[in-house]
């Protein structure tokens, strides 16, 4: 007995000896194995990439992914002057270029629209290869377009291929719609004459190489091996990928599309939880961290003067949504009758008053929010109306309003109007520390003036489920808006077909304004209907908007070249370079 | 004995396909979609609709549960809807040895320390040694440990930069050669065990010394120091054997909670263990891979118990199986 409890004290201290050796050690070779780090950029990133296949892949970091393993038949590029998007192949461009973008990325030589604007046919260069060897051929497009349009395979892309011969009749023709008379030349063709930026937009999908994937059955498609082993044309190709772990690419030597990547190692290492991820961030662990939140920003660059926060945006706004329709008696007989609470524009323009949205951003979002007064992002230059005058923080005036719309005071305090009380619950899901600050000064706000405002929050899918099924009065949320302005999903009058319109705001000259731009052959054509849009948008306040938000990216000091844009914090990652590591300070 | 495991393992089957029974219409009659991503602007409203034919999820809830139990009992638990339709067992495969080293290194850490603080204190019983022991283990015991955790991170690899926040391994550790490797791992796997040992060995220390202490006022205890035997032989041969016996079974029942604790963990230490496969399988509604987690852990905890009661009988003859 007396060695067994003599014995445990020497085991401990040499367990302890070696963890501290080990620490030792590895502190050392982290600075001095400068050589492996120098050449890896490494990415943190909440969760693994799903599908490494432009036809599958759905999260935001598969097609980040995708993008540099995948050539794409254009390459399209935000003008931020204007907030239109311009395409570019090899040797034309839609738009004058703004710079960033390599049109040698474009499989692409040239393209042209049909005068009837019912077709548009592709040349490609005949000097783009897969990484096996194999040309990229027109084939492989028409192949690949058969899998996005094909319904057991399931494509979170199918409205791409929304206006080709056939689908107006549920299902694309494919065999007229897309022709390859020969390897280089790719014809799409339209049911109805199409705007050239929407058909540029709709016939850039990426391709797959037919070649390997032509004997994979569409029930086999999502558990195919191939998934795993992506084969592309693009500057990086998969190196190594532990699923969960990290995912590895490695620089393309062989690519001409534009190029290989100058970096020769990107690691897509999976942290799930935030506070590590800036710890990671914070100890050089890591080089990017995606979407920090305001509050850290001071402690992280304390910590870390060489930390830089960049910021993207227009592209994501919160709002507070009111139900504009009687949800119960829309689901019991499916009958449209005015909200009891919120089924006036009156009311709901005296509740966007009677928040101090200004508050919100000052106390959280800071130089990184705006106000926002319609879904059409400011950044979206060409389109935005600058003559909107916000609603302005005034409870006197909300308080007349909703005086005048027959709400007034009961003895509680709280405001009635024919025996209802002013009272709901305002409903957020879980998670967000934005919306959980903004909710609560919602609430002090609206109590102001005598509405009864409770707070709840719900796991993410049950609230999400409910936002769907329209069960729920007042709520929280936000969208992410994209750079194709098309609102009718989400205020379109016929609730059945415009599942988005949680709110059940109905108007029909909406409706008519969206029709109308849409079917500007010119883009820009459509600016008068998009300015009025946002006058009646702003005036109905179907929901209160709160603020657009800047998403804010937290880079390593030893990155260079990097150029963040609204289409993505990765727009131009082959360019980057890493500048060696003894030159940075500790 | 051999008899009783054999009837104990044959009572498990129902037992574990009972919860899986529950399982399978608990997760489907809670609300939440595993189509729900989906749903979005900018996608066709068909891709949804698609993608819940695919997983089946449009037959009726009986059709289902017929459907699924004929493919278990072919020991087939299906495809993971949010993992790239990766086998579920393929899945598990990988997370399970790092959630069993974890749970292994927890286990062994947890009663290494909690026997030897409980018979510290009980040993020195309402000395400064024992009420410091004590103060110290209920301050660790009633710590939450996901906060613990994120302190340890923050404190060991934020501010003192010894331990490394995330993650099994050092960026580009295959090239360490494998003692570096295993070092490696071995360094990341510090804070995470210490978190999850501390709390459990605090609990078993407490255990340990109300046990010792009700040991060590046994008639043959007074007999043995009587007897003239030295104080140490007295402690561990004859007192520490019968303290230890309820702290056996602790063993069995103290699976569960370790799992659960790994949950936490291996989010916040980004560990692709069990935990975090599970977590993530919930949020997505990944109903095969839940089932599928659901029927691992309960073979888990269900053998834990088993393998409890049979040390029990061992440690102490006069319990027949």
């Amino acid at each position: 007995m007396k060695t067994d409890r003599n014995g445990i004290i020497p085991v401990c201290i040499f367990l302890i000896a070696m963890l501290l050796m080990s620490a030792c050690g590895r502190g050392t070779s982290g600075s001095a194995g400068g050589g492996a780090k120098d050449s890896t950029l490494v990415i943190a990133m909440l969760g693994d990439a799903d599908y490494l296949n432009p036809v599958i892949g759905s999260s935001v970091t598969s097609s980040n992914i995708s993008g540099l393993i995948y050539p794409g038949l254009l390459q399209s590029e935000f003008d931020t002057t204007s907030g239109l998007l311009n395409f570019m192949s090899l040797e034309k461009k839609f738009r004058p270029s703004t710079g960033g973008r390599k049109p040698e990325a474009a499989l692409a030589k040239t393209w042209k629209m049909a005068a009837d604007h019912k077709s548009i046919t592709y040349i490609l260069r005949s000097d783009a290869f897969w990484d096996d060897g194999k040309p990229v051929v027109s084939g492989d497009f028409k192949f690949t377009y058969r899998l996005y349009g094909n319904p057991l395979i399931a494509s979170p892309r199918q409205q791409y291929l929304a206006e080709l011969v056939g689908a107006d009749k549920h299902s694309v023709d494919f065999d007229r719609a897309i022709e390859t008379p020969d390897d280089t030349t790719l014809v799409f063709r339209f049911y109805k004459p199409v705007p050239e930026h929407l058909a540029l937009f709709h016939t850039s999908l990426t391709p797959l190489p037919a070649h390997l994937w032509k004997n994979v059955k569409p029930e086999d498609f999502r558990s195919s091996p191939l998934n795993q082993k992506p084969v592309g044309a693009g500057p990086y190709r998969l190196h190594e990928w532990t699923q969960q772990q990290s995912l590895v690419l490695a620089s393309n030597r062989k690519s001409n599309l534009p190029k290989p990547g100058n970096i020769a190692f990107i690691n897509w290492r999976i942290v799930p939880d935030y506070t590590v991820r800036l710890a990671q961030l914070q100890t050089n662990a890591v080089d990017i961290v995606e979407n920090i939140k305001p509050e850290d920003f001071s402690s992280l660059q304390k910590a870390n003067p060489g930390i830089e926060i960049k910021s993207v945006g227009l592209r994501v706004y919160d709002y507070v949504g009111w139900s504009n329709i009687d949800q119960a008696a829309y689901h019991k007989s499916g009958k449209i009758l005015p909200h009891p609470l919120f089924g006036s524009a009156g009311v709901r323009r005296a509740l966007t008053m009677a928040i101090d949205r200004e508050a919100i951003i000052d106390g959280y979002l800071k130089q990184y929010g705006t106000i926002c007064n319609t879904d059409i992002s400011p950044s979206l230059k060409w389109a935005y109306n600058r003559s909107i005058v916000p609603h302005a923080f005034d409870q006197a005036a909300a308080a007349a309003i909703l005086r005048k719309e027959g709400w007034l005071p009961g003895p509680d305090g709280i405001l009635q109007k024919e025996g209802r009380k002013f009272s709901f619950v305002l409903y957020t899901n879980a998670g967000n520390a934005r919306r959980n600050y903004a909710s609560v000064i919602i609430q002090q706000n609206l109590k102001a003036i005598g509405i009864d405002c409770r707070l709840d929050v719900q796991e993410s899918n049950v609230f999400f489920e409910n936002l769907q099924n329209r069960r729920l009065d007042a709520w929280m949320a936000g969208w992410s808006i994209g750079l194709e302005i098309d609102p009718l999903d989400v205020w379109g009058s016929d609730l059945k077909k415009s599942t988005f319109n949680f709110t059940g705001y109905r108007n029909p000259r909406i409706d008519e304004l969206c029709e109308l731009a849409k079917e500007q052959l010119v883009q820009t054509d459509a600016k008068p209907y998009w300015l009025e849009y946002q006058e009646i948008i702003h005036r109905d306040q179907p929901v209160t908007f709160l603020y657009w938000i800047r998403e804010t990216q937290g880079f390593s000091g030893r990155i260079e070249g990097e150029e963040i844009n609204i289409s993505g914090t990765f727009y131009n990652i082959d360019d980057w370079t890493l500048r060696p590591s003894s030159t940075i300070a500790p | 004995m051999l008899i009783y495991i054999l009837k104990r393992l044959l009572l498990s089957v129902p037992l574990i396909f009972g919860v899986l029974t529950l399982t399978f219409f608990i997760i489907r009659l809670a609300p939440g979609d595993p189509a729900a991503f989906f749903i979005q602007p900018g996608i066709s409203p068909n891709v949804a609709e698609q993608i819940r034919e695919q997983y089946g999820l449009n037959d009726p809830l009986p059709v289902q549960y017929v459907k699924w139990l004929g493919n278990v009992l072919q020991g087939d638990f299906g495809r993971s809807f949010s993992r790239a339709q990766q086998p579920v067992f393929e899945v598990i495969a990988a997370a399970l040895p790092i959630t069993v080293t974890i749970a292994a290194l927890t286990l062994a850490a947890n009663f290494t320390f909690g026997i030897i603080i409980g018979i510290i204190s009980a040993v020195r019983q309402n000395t400064f040694t024992d009420r410091f022991l004590t103060v110290t283990a209920l301050f660790f015991y009633s710590m939450p440990e996901f906060w613990f955790a994120l302190m340890m991170i923050i404190v060991f690899a934020l501010k003192l930069q010894w331990f490394p926040a995330s993650g099994l391994n050092e960026i580009g550790a295959e090239s360490f050669g494998l003692p570096g490797f295993f070092i490696d791992r071995v360094w990341h796997l510090v804070l995470p065990v210490t978190v999850l040992s501390i709390n459990g060995a605090a609990g078993i220390a407490r255990y340990v010394r109300g046990s010792m202490l009700e040991v060590v006022r046994q008639d043959y205890i007074r007999t043995a120091r009587a007897k003239g035997l030295p104080e140490k032989v007295v402690i561990f041969r004859h007192a520490l054997r019968n303290a230890l016996l309820p702290v056996i079974t602790l063993m069995g029942s103290s699976l569960p909670f370790i799992f659960s604790g790994a949950l936490f963990i291996e989010v916040i230490f980004a560990f692709p263990g069990m935990g975090r496969v599970t977590v993530e399988a919930i949020f997505a509604r990944d109903y095969p891979l839940i089932i599928a987690n659901t029927f691992i852990s309960g073979t888990l905890i269900v053998l834990g118990n088993l393998v409890a009661d049979v040390l029990y009988a061992v440690a102490d003859p006069r319990i027949r199986l």
